[in-house]
């Protein structure tokens, strides 16, 4: 896959919890969803538009998102998606449960030394 | 419901989505400084292919798998026209398969599987006699056993009868012309059969007394052809056999009892019951029974074999050692044609089996020339179930493509194969290809594409599609798997072709034995025709003996005939039978040996140069009022006076122990009488002279040209003597005999074609692979030829893994053959499913064809440049 060495490629499913978690600072269209992806990593994850889009189609099937046309800040007709109730509770559920793993792998990796949040 | 009726809409608006993306993305390079063009570019790239983008986002939707296999197929449309030579070999060989299949199923379907033209047809049976001895044999019925086993019979709803005989039919317009009418109880059709006619009525039983009410039923195919479907036919009357014969009714066009018959007229016995030795000891009555419903076959039979024995019983004179047996009436009807339609279908399938074998290995040398085409598309994200469904599509679409030309194809196929073979099959089986054949053939079309794209699509499912990336795709992976697959398909296409080779091989040495084999008389230059003197007005020996008198003399007049003779049965046309006593020996009453019986007249055996063995021919001395002369054929009087002392013996024949005595004036040799090829029946052949109560014969007219020349003086002598009758089936007898062949003509060419086809895919598939062998093998080649290896090692590295499949596959095939060997062992003539010289010429001819097969991919190994093939790592 194209990237740079540095870029780590997705894993389906973390992907779905990191849209989640990037619409928890509201409304957003694709693009920015991307780009804020992108910032929030330090550049680190690169998002592939062949996964977003499927990610962002499959989550609002599953009415964790929902999506309205609206105008950007520049006029542009852009879709803008919008995390919904069931999707904020998913969030937290997938929260608790992402913040449980990284502990146990950082415990994994640095045993004498105690948590800290990533 | 929106994501269904949005879809457009939804489309357009993902489109405007990835758009905008684009355009925001644009946007932001130039505001970092990007060029508009490089940003444009630099947007582009990093979005990557926007069309899969959108196209893997629709799969998001789902809600209709329907549109993702109508997008699969565009795919494999598309995939499919790029390589047109994979394409047109894959549907060619799908429509060869099919059609083949289809073709042999048309025919099968209409023989075997449709039901019968009548009400609730498993019920019907077919009633016979047979000899206790000999339970394969099969005699018709006495009227009064007939009669007994209608009154006495307890598990039949109705029993009936019916009796085939010929009648000259005089129309108002025309020619005379010579009909084949049956007489049927008045019962047949309303009770037993349950078929009404389509117009008027069926007969009353009252009309049952033969003919004497003079009433007649139209068959719909007669009519049609005789009163062009007018349906003011009914109440006509007709000329039949010299008498006027009211018109009653007609009968629905799909109705026929498989006789090819015209007419029917009622049939009853009571002349013949009047007659104490014709109604117990004569048998020609045919009996058809409609079983009560919930009644078994096998109680039914106990139920008349019970009867049976009670007959034997009273009436020990006729009927001991006789027993009555059943079969389903469909069963009769299809008679011998069962045997060569389903070995015909075995060997469509083989076929299809083969093309299958051959098509997946060819799919599967496309698949691994295809692994990077999948591995980049699998990268971009694109599932391998998708991949795999992909690949199954494809096959798929080949094989309904394929299925689609070759149900075309077997359409016209069938028609021609039954116009060239108008007597293959009994008229009452319609062959016709529609929804019935159609369907199946469809259903074959999907299950063989889905075969051979299975596993292809199994390897794509499991495949390391990332390692093939790497490795720059030469294929390493999935190769091993792969080529196993391959070597199994290509063993397993030899063995069925084998089977295939063996079968029509030991069909073709059969008819070559058959054809080889001494028929007893020389058709060339021999022309027949039919011929019957029937009615009022011949109710006289001595009328009908004028008649045929005038009637051969004046052909024999007429210029190129050297000699004309007639025959009650032509040669190969079957024989009837009769039972024999020879004065001075014990004859046990119930049990009199079985004699065919045939007439002949005037210079028959000339005409045919039939051969005398011993005593002499009949003679113009022998007179109608004077001694009763017969000739026995060889087959007789080796059997019943193996001393040599057939010539002056005097024997009674039929029934009545106090019949004509007979005195035995020659020895003729045997002539082939039925076409199957079977024994000849010992028979006693009387002169038609003294025994004119057989009215119909056959004219044998030779002549030094052109038979047919004759055909012209045969129709007007015939008119001039008696310009009220007809002629019928005109033809040589060369004909003849080769019509005697036409089944068995038949159904070895399909076989032979079919195995021809198979041994060409199996070659195919032989060469493919180890094409394919080479190709991945050239650096080996390379190398060996580098440290010296001579072109003959490396030629025979090659050729001896395809001499190895080549073996392996004689051997399962040779196993399967042995195996099958009872499907056509019926079939066989002169040889046994065994024969050895079939299985050796099979095996030569194998290997001739692999050799032939491995030389090319072989030769190509030989010729591999050391330095290219290392230089090309």
């Amino acid at each position: 896959m194209s990237g740079g060495q540095s870029r780590i490629e997705l894993l389906q499913g973390t992907l779905d919890f990191i849209i989640l978690q990037t619409l928890r600072w509201g409304p957003q269209h694709g693009f920015g969803v991307a780009q804020m992806i992108r910032a929030h990593s330090n550049e680190t994850l690169q998002v592939d538009t062949g996964s977003l889009y499927p990610a962002l189609h499959r989550l609002e099937r599953a009415k964790l998102i929902d999506a309205k046309w609206d105008r950007s800040d520049k006029g542009q007709r852009v879709r803008v998606y919008r995390l919904t109730a069931a999707g904020r509770k998913r969030l937290v559920a997938e929260r608790t449960k992402w913040e449980r793993m990284t502990q146990a792998i950082a415990g994994i990796l640095n045993p004498p030394i105690a948590e800290g949040e990533s | 419901m929106r994501w269904l009726w949005g879809r457009p809409r939804r489309d357009a608006e993902l489109a405007e989505e990835i758009k905008a993306h684009l355009e925001m993305a644009v946007a932001q390079r130039i505001e970092r400084g990007e060029s508009p063009a490089v940003a444009r570019d630099n947007a582009r790239r990093e979005f990557g292919n926007a069309t899969h983008v959108a196209e893997v986002t629709r799969e998001m939707w789902g809600g209709a798998s329907w549109r993702a296999f109508g997008r699969d197929v565009r795919y494999a449309a598309r995939g499919l026209r790029r390589s047109p030579s994979f394409t047109a070999v894959s549907v060619l060989t799908f429509a060869l398969a099919i059609g083949a299949n289809s073709a042999v199923f048309s025919v099968a379907r209409a023989v075997l599987l449709a039901p019968l033209p009548y009400a609730s047809p498993s019920e019907l049976m077919r009633l016979y006699g047979a000899d206790v001895k000999d339970p394969t044999s099969r005699w018709p019925f006495s009227p009064a056993d007939y009669l007994d086993f209608t009154a006495q019979q307890q598990s039949f709803s109705a029993l009936g009868a019916l009796e085939t005989t010929t009648a000259t039919w005089l129309p108002e317009k025309g020619e005379p012309e010579i009909l084949s009418p049956l007489y049927v109880t008045p019962n047949l059709f309303p009770t037993v059969l349950r078929v009404p006619a389509q117009y008027g009525r069926s007969f009353t039983v009252d009309e049952s007394e033969n003919g004497k009410d003079h009433k007649v039923i139209l068959a719909q195919r007669f009519w049609q052809r005789a009163f062009g479907g007018d349906r003011g036919a009914i109440g006509q009357r007709m000329q039949l056999g010299g008498d006027s014969y009211e018109i009653v009714g007609v009968m629905p066009s799909s109705f026929s009892l498989g006789l090819n018959e015209d007419v029917y007229f009622p049939l009853g016995f009571g002349d013949a019951m009047a007659d104490a030795v014709r109604a117990r000891k004569q048998h020609y009555v045919h009996v058809v029974g409609r079983l009560k419903p919930g009644m078994t076959q096998a109680a039914a039979r106990a139920d008349v074999q019970t009867i049976a024995k009670r007959l034997e019983r009273e009436y020990p004179e006729s009927n001991s050692d006789r027993t009555v047996s059943m079969m389903s009436l469909h069963e009769w009807l299809v008679g011998d044609t069962k045997r060569p339609i389903v070995l015909l279908q075995a060997a469509a399938l083989f076929v299809l089996l083969i093309a299958c074998a051959n098509l997946t290995n060819l799919s599967l040398s496309r698949a691994m020339g295809r692994e990077r085409e999948m591995a980049v598309r699998a990268a971009l994200g694109a599932s391998r179930g998708r991949l795999a469904r992909q690949l199954l599509t494809e096959s798929v679409l080949l094989a309904a493509a394929g299925g689609v030309i070759g149900v075309l194809v077997a359409t016209s196929a069938t028609r021609v194969l039954l116009a060239i073979n108008p007597g293959a099959l009994p008229r009452i089986f319609t062959v016709s290809i529609d929804t019935q054949v159609l369907v199946p053939s469809i259903v074959a079309s999907i299950l063989a594409g889905g075969l051979v794209g299975l596993v292809p699509a199994l390897g794509i499912a499991r495949a390391d599609l990332h390692g093939s990336l790497k490795e720059g795709g030469r294929g390493a992976s999935g190769g091993r798997g792969g080529e196993r697959v391959r070597r199994v398909l290509v063993v397993a296409q030899i063995g069925l072709a084998v089977m295939l080779l063996v079968g029509s091989g030991l069909l073709i040495r059969s008819f070559e034995k058959l054809t080889g084999a001494s028929t007893g008389f020389d058709a060339e230059h021999v022309l027949t025709a039919q011929l019957r003197a029937g009615g009022a007005r011949y109710d006289s020996a001595s009328a009908v003996n004028r008649f045929y008198d005038d009637v051969m003399r004046s052909v024999a007049a007429a210029p190129g005939v050297i000699a004309v003779g007639g025959v009650s049965i032509l040669p190969t046309q079957g024989n009837v039978g009769t039972s024999l006593r020879i004065q001075g020996k014990d004859v046990d009453e119930g049990r009199l040996p079985d004699l065919g019986y045939l007439e002949v007249r005037g210079d028959y055996f000339k005409a045919v140069r039939g051969r005398l063995i011993a005593g002499r021919l009949f003679e113009n001395s022998d007179r109608a009022d004077g001694p009763t002369v017969a000739l026995l054929n060889e087959t007789a009087a080796k059997r019943h006076f193996p001393n040599g002392d057939a010539v002056g013996a005097r024997v009674r024949i039929g029934p009545d122990p106090k019949s004509q005595p007979i005195t035995i004036v020659g020895v003729v040799a045997d002539m082939r009488d039925v076409g199957s090829g079977a024994p000849t029946r010992p028979t006693i052949i009387m002169n038609h002279v003294q025994q004119t109560w057989d009215r119909s014969l056959s004219i044998a007219v030779r002549t030094t040209g052109d038979p047919n020349s004759a055909a012209a003086a045969l129709r007007r002598a015939v008119k001039a003597a008696d310009p009220l009758l007809a002629i019928r089936n005109v033809e040589t007898l060369d004909d003849v005999l080769s019509s005697s062949l036409a089944p068995r003509r038949f159904s070895l060419g399909l076989v032979a074609t079919f195995a021809a086809i198979a041994l060409t895919l199996a070659a195919i598939g032989i060469y493919g692979v180890l094409s394919y062998a080479v190709t991945t093998r050239t650096r080996e080649f390379g190398v060996r030829i580098a440290l010296g290896a001579s072109t003959h090692s490396v030629l025979m590295l090659v050729a001896r893994q395809g001499l190895a499949w080549a073996v392996l596959g004689l051997t399962l095939g040779i196993a399967g053959a042995l195996a099958a060997g009872r499907l056509i062992a019926g079939m066989l003539y002169g040889v046994g499913a065994l024969d050895l010289w079939t299985y050796f010429a099979v095996a030569a001819g194998l290997f001739v064809v692999v050799a032939a097969a491995c030389l090319l991919p072989a030769s190509r190994a030989t010729h591999v440049d050391p330095l290219t093939a290392m230089r090309a790592e």
